[in-house]
C-alpha cells in the first residue's frame, strides 16, 4: 500500500462523508475510495471503519440500503442524507479554516514576529 | 435525536437482523478484500488470511459497532442484571434480608404517606378545587370559618370577584325505612352548591336555584355510598323517595363515586337543601341573634386573586359587623372577628386535618428514620459481600473493566434489591394502611377515608425506592472499586480491611443514634398514652355500659320524652345482670354538653368560657351508677323531680370552689343567662370528673334534675352498671328500648372504656405506630451489628488465631472484640441521644405528664440500646474466644 500517512483523530468521519457524497458505497468501497481520493496518502485503519459507518448511520448523516456490488454480491451500500451533506460543509468549512491558520503559522519567519 | 431514537428502537426490537447484516457486511467486507488481495498474485488461501489479519479482531470491531448504534449499553445492562440476579440466587439468605428489610422500610413509608395524601394532600374531587376559597374570619394562624345565612346573603351579593359562591353546613337526618329508623349523614346546602363546585354527578342532577325557593316538596342528592348501601346502586332510585325526619322526599341526583363530600374522613350520606331546613326552622334564613356552622365557599372568577377578592369580601365582613343587631358576635372574641380572611379551600376542610397533620409529619419522620436505618443495613451487607469480593473486582480492573463500569454493576445489583423490595413494599403497605385504618375504628364515628394506593402514592414508592436503591448502593460501589490492585489480587486484601471497615463501623453506629431517636418518640408517645390512660378520671370505669337514645325526628312528641326516657330506665333496670342504672345528657370523656353562662355578681370577663359552667342534666341514680362520689351535702331524690319541686342542683368541686371560694356551698343559689329568674339552689357537691376528654382539666359543672329540664332534651344516654361484660346484656337491651318505643333511635352503644378509648384514637395511633416502628428500627439495627461484628471477627480470624497462638487468653480475645462492640455503641448512643433532644420538640403537644426530654425516658432508652448493641455484639466475640488457633491460621 506504500507509505501512508495516520488520521487525524476526527477526521474519519468527514472523509466517509465525503466518499459516500460522491457516490453511493459499500463498506469497503468507503475505504478505497478515501485511498483514491487522498491519492493514497491516506491509510483508513480497517478497525475504525465500520464502527464509524455505524455512528454516522445513528446519527442520521448517512444511510445505508442493502444492494448488489460490482461482482453482483449482495453488499450494504451508503448514501450521504441531507443532514450528513450539511454536516460535510461545516466541517469541511471548519477544516480549511484550520489548515490555513496552521500553515500560517508554521510557516512564519522571524521578521513577521 | 429522532433517527438515533429510532436506529436504537430498530435495534433492540430487530436485534437478530441487526446481528446477522453485521456478519453479512464484515464477511463481505473481508471477501472483496481477498478478492483483490488474489488479483495482486496471492494464492487464495492466503489472500483470505492476509484480508482477515488486516481487517483486524472481529468480535472486538462488532462490539465498537454495536456500542455506535447505543446497543452495548443494553447489552450491558441486561449483563449485568443476569449477573445480579445469579448472585441474588446463590446468596438468599443475604437476598433475603436485603429485600425484607427494603420492603418493611419502603411500606412502611407507602403506607404513611398513602395516609397523608388521603388526609392533607389530595385536592377536592371537584372540577378546578385551586379557584376555591373558604370564607372566614379573624387573624391568626387558623381563622374561623363560621358564619350565619344573612352574612352569606351579603357575601352573595359582592360582584366581579366571584364565579358562584355557595354555602353549607352538617347535619343528620333520621332515616324512616322498612328496618326502623337509622342516622345517616347529612348536609344543608345552598342551591347552588353542586354548580359552584362542579360536583360530579353518577346520574340525575345536582340542585339548582329553585332548590332555595321555598317548598313543600322536598328534594335530596344522595351519594354513592348511600346509594350502594340503601339501593344497590339501582338506577331507579331517582323515580323513589326516602322518608328523612318524618318527611318524605324525592331522590333528584346522585354524586360521583369519587366525590367523598369537602371534608376529608366523612362522605354525607344525603345532601338537601337550606330550604327545605327552613320549613322547621322558618328563621334560620334570616335571623342575625344565631351564629352557625354554615361555612361559606366561593369560586374565585379566572384571573382573580384570592387578595383582590378578600378586599370587597372584607369591606362586607366588616360592614356586616357594625350592624347594631350584629354587634354581640364579636363581644366575647373580638379578634376572632376583626376581619375577614380565606382558607384556601382546593384540599377540604376539615377536623381531621388539624387533629392529624402534626401527627402525620411525626410519623412520616419515624418511617423516613426506619426506611434510612434499612437502607444502612442493605448498604453494610452490600459492602461486607464486596470486600468478599474484592479479588474478583481487581481482576476484571486488570482486565480492563472500567471503574465506571464496575459501579454500574454494583448499582444494578442494588437498583434490583431496591426493586424487589419496592414491588414487596406495596404489599407491606397494603397491609400496613388496613391495620392503620382499624386503629381508628376505635374513634367515635368510622373514617371514611380512601387509602389505597394512589397514583401520588405509588409515584412516591416508585421516587424512594429508586432513591435508596441508588443511595445504599453507591457507598459499597464506590468503596469496593477503590482497589489498590497488586495486594487485593494477592492474598494481602486483609490489610485493607481496617479502613474500610470502619466506615462500616460508622454506618453502624449511624444506626444506633437513628434508632435510638425513633425509641425515645415511641417511648415518650407510649408513656403519654399510659399516663392519659392511668388518670383517675372521677369515675368508676369497668362493667359499664352507655346506649345514646334519640328521639329527634321521630313522631315522639317533644313533652313526652323525658316520660319515654324513664320509662326505657326503668325497663332496663329490670335485666338480669343490671346492677345499676341511670339517665344523663352527657357522659364523661366525650365531646358533648353544653356549657352554659352564668349570671355573675361582676362578671370579670367578657369571655363566655371564663364565665360558664358546663351542665348535665341528670336522673337521680346517677351518681351512683357512675361511682362519682358524693362530698358534701346530698344528691337527687325523686322529690326534687316533681314539677312544683324547689329547683336544685348538684356542682362539683371546681364549681364549688368558684362559685363559693372558700365558704360552704351548700344552700346558695345560682342561675344561668337566658333564664335569669329561676334561682337554682346548691345541694350538694361531689368529686370532679373529666369530661370533654383526658387532657382537659374538669370543667365548673353544674348538675340538675333531668325532669325539670327547661327543654326537654332530645336525647339522653343511658348508663348501666352490670355485674360482667356489659357487651352481653347489649341484645336485651336494644330489645327493652323497642319494647317501649320501636321510634326510639339507638344512635351508639359502647362500654365507657370503649368511650374513654375513641377519646384516645390519636395517642392510640401514635403510640401502636411508633411502637411499631421503633421495634423494627431496633431489629434492624441488632441485625445490622450482629452482621457487621461477625463479619469483623470472621475476616480478623487469622490474626486472633496467630495472637492466641502467641498466648493471648481467651478472655482478652472476647474483651478485644466486645471492646470495640463497646465503643461503636456509645458513640452511636451519644449521637442518638443528642438528635433524639432535638427531634423531640416537635412531639409537646401530642405528650402528657411528661416533657418531651425527660430524663427517665431518653435515659432508660439509651442504656435499652446500649445492652441490646452488647448483646448482639456478644455472639460473635464469642466466636472469637472459642477460635481453634491452629484452624484459624491455616484457612485462609
Amino acid at each position: 500500500m506504500g507509505k501512508t500517512a495516520e488520521l487525524l483523530p476526527g477526521t474519519l468521519d468527514m472523509l466517509i462523508l465525503k466518499a459516500v457524497s460522491l457516490k453511493p458505497l459499500h463498506g469497503y468501497g468507503v475505504l478505497l475510495r478515501i485511498q483514491q481520493i487522498s491519492g493514497e496518502a491516506l491509510n483508513v485503519p480497517q478497525g475504525s471503519l465500520y464502527p464509524a459507518l455505524y455512528r454516522l448511520e445513528h446519527q442520521g448523516l448517512i444511510a445505508a440500503e442493502w444492494g448488489e456490488s460490482e461482482n453482483k454480491r449482495k453488499a450494504k451500500f451508503y448514501t450521504v442524507t441531507a443532514a450528513g451533506r450539511r454536516r460535510l460543509r461545516e466541517e469541511t468549512a471548519e477544516w480549511n479554516k484550520l489548515a490555513a491558520a496552521i500553515g500560517t503559522a508554521l510557516n512564519a519567519t522571524p521578521d513577521e514576529v | 435525536m429522532w433517527s438515533r431514537l429510532r436506529s436504537l428502537a430498530g435495534m433492540l426490537f430487530r436485534r437478530d437482523r441487526f446481528e446477522r447484516e453485521m456478519r453479512d457486511e464484515v464477511s463481505f467486507h473481508i471477501e472483496a478484500r481477498a478478492e483483490d488481495l488474489a488479483r495482486e498474485g496471492l494464492p487464495p488461501a492466503e489472500a483470505m488470511r492476509r484480508a482477515r489479519m488486516e481487517f483486524g479482531t472481529e468480535d472486538a470491531i462488532k462490539d465498537d459497532c454495536r456500542q455506535s448504534r447505543g446497543v452495548r449499553w443494553f447489552d450491558e445492562a441486561s449483563n449485568d442484571l443476569r449477573y445480579a440476579l445469579r448472585l441474588m440466587r446463590k446468596t438468599p439468605g443475604f437476598t433475603a434480608a436485603a429485600v425484607l428489610s427494603l420492603a418493611l422500610g419502603i411500606g412502611a413509608n407507602t403506607a404513611i404517606f398513602s395516609l397523608m395524601d388521603a388526609v392533607i394532600l389530595r385536592t377536592l374531587p371537584v372540577a378546578s378545587p385551586q379557584e376555591l376559597v373558604f370564607f372566614a374570619h379573624g387573624t391568626g394562624e387558623r381563622p374561623g370559618a363560621s358564619s350565619n345565612y344573612p352574612l352569606f346573603e351579603r357575601y352573595r351579593a359582592i360582584d366581579g370577584m366571584f364565579a358562584g359562591i355557595t354555602a353549607f353546613s352538617p347535619t343528620g337526618f333520621k332515616l324512616t325505612s322498612n328496618d326502623g329508623i337509622e342516622n345517616v349523614t347529612g348536609l344543608w346546602v345552598n342551591g347552588s352548591f353542586h354548580g359552584v363546585l362542579g360536583v360530579p354527578m353518577a346520574i340525575g342532577r345536582g340542585f339548582s336555584s329553585d332548590s332555595d325557593q321555598p317548598t313543600d316538596r322536598p328534594t335530596a342528592v344522595i351519594s354513592d355510598a348511600f346509594w350502594l348501601r340503601r339501593f344497590g346502586r339501582d338506577p331507579s332510585v331517582l323515580d323513589r323517595s326516602i322518608t328523612l325526619d318524618g318527611r318524605s322526599v324525592a331522590i333528584v341526583g346522585v354524586t360521583a363515586p369519587a366525590y367523598t363530600g369537602l371534608v376529608p374522613g366523612t362522605n354525607p350520606d344525603v345532601t338537601m337543601p337550606i330550604a327545605v331546613r327552613a320549613i322547621t326552622e322558618p328563621t334560620y334564613l334570616t335571623m342575625h341573634d344565631t351564629w352557625t356552622d354554615l361555612t361559606i365557599v366561593g369560586r374565585l372568577k379566572p384571573g382573580v386573586s384570592a387578595a383582590a377578592a378578600l378586599a370587597p369580601v372584607d369591606v362586607a365582613f366588616r360592614q356586616y359587623m357594625s350592624e347594631e343587631e350584629n354587634k354581640w358576635i364579636a363581644k366575647g372574641n373580638p379578634e376572632a372577628f376583626a376581619k375577614a380572611a380565606f382558607v384556601p379551600a382546593s384540599r377540604g376542610s376539615g377536623v381531621l386535618r388539624r387533629q392529624y397533620e402534626t401527627a402525620l409529619k411525626v410519623l412520616m419522620g419515624m418511617v423516613a428514620i426506619v426506611l434510612l436505618i434499612a437502607s444502612v443495613n442493605v448498604a453494610n451487607l452490600l459492602l461486607v459481600r464486596s470486600a468478599a469480593r474484592a479479588k474478583e473486582v481487581a481482576i476484571r480492573m486488570c482486565v480492563g473493566g472500567g471503574r465506571a463500569r464496575l459501579i454500574r454493576q454494583f448499582l444494578t445489583e442494588s437498583l434490583l434489591l431496591a426493586l424487589f423490595g419496592g414491588v414487596l413494599a406495596l404489599v407491606v403497605a397494603q397491609w400496613g394502611t388496613s391495620a392503620i385504618m382499624s386503629l381508628f375504628n376505635a374513634a367515635e364515628t368510622p373514617l371514611l377515608l380512601d387509602v389505597s394506593p394512589s397514583p401520588l402514592a405509588l409515584a412516591f414508592t416508585a421516587t424512594i425506592t429508586l432513591a435508596t436503591g441508588i443511595a445504599f448502593g453507591l457507598v459499597p460501589a464506590f468503596a469496593s472499586t477503590q482497589v489498590d490492585l497488586t495486594p487485593a489480587l494477592n492474598h494481602a486484601v486483609v490489610r485493607r480491611f481496617s479502613r474500610r471497615w470502619s466506615s462500616s463501623h460508622a454506618l453502624v453506629a449511624a444506626q444506633i443514634g437513628l434508632s435510638i431517636v425513633v425509641l425515645a418518640v415511641a417511648a415518650l408517645l407510649g408513656r403519654t398514652l399510659y399516663n392519659l390512660k392511668s388518670i383517675d378520671a372521677g369515675f368508676t370505669p369497668g362493667n359499664l355500659l352507655l346506649v345514646t337514645l334519640d328521639t329527634y325526628g321521630t313522631p315522639i312528641p317533644e313533652e313526652a320524652r323525658v316520660a319515654t326516657f324513664r320509662e326505657v330506665l326503668e325497663r332496663v333496670k329490670t335485666l338480669p345482670g343490671v346492677e345499676k342504672a341511670s339517665l344523663s345528657r352527657s357522659t364523661p370523656i366525650h365531646t358533648s354538653g353544653n356549657a352554659r353562662a352564668l349570671v355573675l355578681p361582676a362578671a370579670t370577663s367578657e369571655r363566655i368560657e371564663d364565665n360558664a359552667a358546663f351542665t348535665n342534666p341528670i336522673s337521680a341514680e346517677y351518681f351512683d351508677t357512675m361511682g362519682i362520689r358524693l362530698l358534701r351535702g346530698r344528691t337527687f331524690n325523686s322529690l326534687d323531680d316533681a314539677e312544683s319541686a324547689q329547683h336544685v342542683a348538684v356542682v362539683n368541686e371546681t364549681m364549688a370552689k368558684f362559685w363559693a371560694g372558700d365558704r360552704d356551698p351548700i344552700g346558695m343559689t345560682l342561675a344561668f343567662k337566658g333564664n335569669p329568674k329561676d334561682q337554682i339552689t346548691i345541694v350538694g357537691v361531689v368529686e370532679d370528673t373529666y369530661q370533654m376528654n383526658l387532657r382537659e382539666a374538669p370543667p365548673r359543672t353544674v348538675y340538675t334534675p333531668v325532669a325539670n329540664a327547661e327543654q326537654p332534651p332530645s336525647g339522653l344516654t343511658l348508663e348501666l352498671r352490670t355485674a360482667r361484660n356489659p357487651g352481653a346484656i347489649a341484645a336485651a337491651v336494644r330489645e327493652a328500648v323497642r319494647g317501649v318505643n320501636r321510634s326510639i333511635v339507638i344512635r351508639y352503644m359502647r362500654t365507657i372504656d370503649q368511650q374513654i378509648n375513641a377519646s384516645l384514637v390519636r395517642e392510640r395511633v401514635l403510640a401502636t405506630l411508633s411502637a411499631g416502628f421503633a421495634f423494627l428500627a431496633l431489629t434492624l439495627c441488632a441485625i445490622g451489628l450482629y452482621g457487621v461484628m461477625s463479619y469483623t471477627v470472621t475476616r480478623r480470624s487469622r490474626e486472633i488465631g496467630i495472637r492466641m497462638a502467641l498466648g493471648a487468653a481467651r478472655g482478652r480475645v472476647l474483651r478485644q472484640v466486645l471492646s470495640q462492640t463497646f465503643v461503636i455503641a456509645v458513640t452511636g448512643t451519644i449521637i442518638g441521644v443528642i438528635a433524639a433532644m432535638m427531634a423531640t420538640r416537635t412531639l409537646d403537644t401530642f405528650l402528657y405528664g411528661l416533657s418531651e426530654r425527660d430524663p427517665a425516658t431518653i435515659g432508660g432508652v439509651a442504656i435499652a440500646l446500649l445492652v441490646i448493641s452488647m448483646a448482639a455484639g456478644l455472639l460473635p466475640a464469642r466466636r472469637a474466644a472459642t477460635l481453634d488457633p491452629v484452624q484459624a491460621i491455616k484457612t485462609e
